[in-house]
């Protein structure tokens, strides 16, 4: 690598630094949130899906098989957020 | 002293203080494993559990400390010389600020990403974490007081700020309108809801328009409307309130996120204005004396000082950041200094900056006391500032104006979180006694009226160094959490034990001193308004040293039973 190259990468290197604190700054916030709130809505998908057999019959067997595919993916996930102990602070962020 | 001196100093401070010191102990006792997998990984579910680059959560971490603590508290202090004041502001942050949030930060990645409640639970008994989410309300109590009363009954009694903030935060949801709603693209998004609220507080200072709001406030001399509160205080006040209650029950990306988004502009670019003005005028300290005198009517130098600058050399709200928050999306162990220790470094630049404005912007104590005793420390920001961007060719009056709204939106961003936190609070403490605060309008009502309270009876100075104890408490006691983590892992602890004993010792010595003069000021004073302001204020003084005391006490047996080997039977 030549020492233009090396300069060169190291410039691009600091602007993608900078435009990550600056979406850090700025955006990062509102992506969590965005998280968040699909998080929510993936809990009562799951809820409308599987509800069932928990005991909650909200749709018939034959349509929760029909979205069944959609939601086997989320499920590990969902399972490590409803299995997670929570407290206030957890709200704070 | 120059201001350059100061910045040379505070790069000093920061070159030892994270350069030297912090890199040692992260080296030598905390000795992060970049092949450790983190939290974020380990139990990432793609919400709480995400990991983010180490710039991403720099900024992160940055913007989520950074409120008018570290602006007001620098403000407030140089009342005892502006000497005391950069010395707390750089000893402060070089041996306390950065231990904890750094490891706080630390004890969350290597605790499976557990919050301050867990991490009370189950290092030290689960009594202290019953006390702990207490002493959070009322700490969120406090919060919400001390920046109403500086947001509310200071700055938006300027005739030529309301028409601003509304402008600022209608362009904050035409911004979540634009991005969520209509698809457009983030960058001219940015442009045009930022240009609307430089427009808007440019409108805000044309005499047409603050003659309207004058003419609302009955100014030049606005009329009492209860209590002592004028009528331009309690307008000020409803529309901090109305700004709050909308933030809490609407929904987050329709509201709170692109005004909050729209503000990190005006404060960004405000802050850099500041900066270069500065630069560029290099002012001295003129006549503004190095120490004044040990005790002034806040109190003596100790403990009061101390918890007068909360965030800028230590807060307890960043433990909270730190554990919640970023512990949980950090991408490896050595992520932690830069992000955790290199914000609370950055704030230390953010309050040495504050400090500047209130001491060389004014070069003298009877200039700065005369702004202090007309608009409270957050008028002497917006016109220090002002002042700065001065010499970039800004003009007088919409610096103060910009400097108004810079601060009220630094505020409002922590007060609507801090009203959300609050009505989730109630719902789990007392929806299954009281159904009727599982309901969202109920709950922000009820926080939103204990914070009336607070606003319109207690005078800020107090308020202020009342949340300040409880913020600086809260620090000493995530410190000691940290000293007992560490213990637990064998690792020396001596570098946090000694500062959460510093802090411990101080904000309870302040409590204790506020709760006697305040019960002192019951009895002298003159208005039943006084009085109920003296005894609020002693109660929670009282609250917060009896619910510090169990915690300190059960951490302190904690901290002699735990044993190194106890870190495998933690479950």
């Amino acid at each position: 690598m030549t020492e233009e190259e090396k300069q060169e990468s190291a410039l691009s290197r600091f602007g993608r630094s900078f435009k990550e604190l600056l979406y850090g700054m700025a955006g990062h916030d509102m992506t969590r949130y965005a998280l968040k709130t699909r998080g929510s809505m993936e809990h009562l998908f799951i809820l409308i899906t599987m509800g069932d057999l928990l005991g909650v019959p909200i749709l018939p067997p034959y349509y929760s098989l029909r979205i069944l595919p959609y939601v086997v993916p989320q499920i590990s996930t969902w399972k490590r957020r409803m299995l997670r102990e929570r407290d206030l602070t957890d709200a704070l962020a | 002293m120059n201001t350059i001196f100061v910045l040379i100093i505070a790069a000093i401070a920061l070159f030892l203080g994270y350069g030297v010191y912090a890199r040692r102990i992260d080296r030598d006792v905390i000795q992060p494993d970049p092949k450790r997998a983190c939290p974020a990984k380990l139990y990432m579910d793609g919400v709480d559990f995400i990991p983010a680059s180490r710039n991403v959560l720099f900024g992160y971490q940055f913007k989520s400390i950074a409120a008018l603590g570290p602006i007001l508290g620098p403000i407030a202090a140089v009342q005892w010389g502006w000497l005391p004041a950069l010395l707390w502001i750089i000893f402060g942050t070089s041996f306390i600020g950065w231990v904890q949030d750094y490891a706080s930060m630390m004890m969350g990645v290597r605790r499976d990403g557990d919050t301050l409640g867990a991490l009370s639970y189950k290092l030290i008994s689960p009594r202290a974490r019953n006390i702990l989410m207490l002493f959070l309300y009322f700490y969120l109590l406090l919060i919400m007081g001390a920046f109403g009363n500086t947001v509310g009954k200071g700055l938006m009694i300027n005739p030529k700020v309301p028409l601003g903030m509304i402008i600022v935060t209608l362009a904050g949801i035409l911004a979540g309108q634009m991005l969520y709603k209509m698809k457009q693209d983030i960058v001219l998004t940015s442009i045009v809801a930022v240009a609307i609220s430089f427009l808007g507080i440019g409108i805000s200072t044309l005499p047409a328009v603050s003659n309207i709001f004058s003419g609302l406030y009955g100014l030049p001399k606005s009329p009492v409307v209860f209590l002592t509160v004028t009528r331009a205080q309690f307008i000020g006040t409803l529309l901090v309130f109305v700004f709050c209650y909308l933030g809490s029950v609407l929904p987050i990306w329709s509201w709170a996120q692109p005004v909050n988004y729209v503000s990190f502009w005006i404060i960004a670019l405000g802050m850099l204005g500041g900066v270069l003005g500065m630069l560029i005028w290099r002012p001295g300290m003129g006549e503004f004396p190095a120490f004044t005198q040990w005790s002034i009517p806040t109190g003596p130098l100790w403990p009061m000082l101390f918890v007068t600058i909360a965030c800028g050399a230590i807060s307890g709200w960043h433990s909270l950041v730190s554990t919640s928050g970023t512990a949980r999306q950090l991408e490896c162990e050595t992520d932690a200094l830069p992000v955790g220790g290199g914000a609370m470094f950055m704030e230390m630049v953010l309050a040495t900056i504050a400090f500047l404005t209130a001491t060389v912007a004014f070069g003298s104590l009877a200039a700065y006391k005369e702004t202090l005793g007309k608009v409270a420390a957050l008028g002497v920001f917006a016109e220090g500032l002002a002042r700065f961007l001065d010499h970039i060719g800004v003009p007088h009056d919409f610096g103060v104006a910009y400097g108004s709204v810079f601060l009220t939106i630094m505020g409002l961003t922590i007060m609507q979180l801090a009203v959300r936190f609050m009505r989730v609070a109630s719902a789990e403490l007392l929806g299954d006694k009281v159904p009727v605060f599982k309901n969202v309008h109920v709950g922000t009502i009820v926080a939103l009226i204990l914070t009336a309270i607070f606003v319109w009876i207690v005078p800020w100075l107090t308020i202020w160094t009342a949340f300040g104890a409880a913020n600086q408490l809260m620090a000493g006691l995530a410190l000691l959490l940290i000293s007992l983590w560490l213990k637990e892992e064998g690792k020396r602890n001596t570098w946090a034990l000694y500062p959460s004993i510093f802090m411990l010792v101080t904000t309870v010595a302040a409590l204790i001193l506020l709760a006697y003069n305040q019960f002192k000021g019951i009895a002298v004073a003159k208005t039943s308004q006084a009085a109920i302001a003296a005894a609020l204020v002693a109660i929670i003084a009282v609250v917060l040293i009896v619910a510090a005391a169990f915690l300190i006490a059960d951490g302190w047996k904690a901290l002699q039973k735990r044993r190194p080997e106890m870190a495998k039977k933690t479950p």
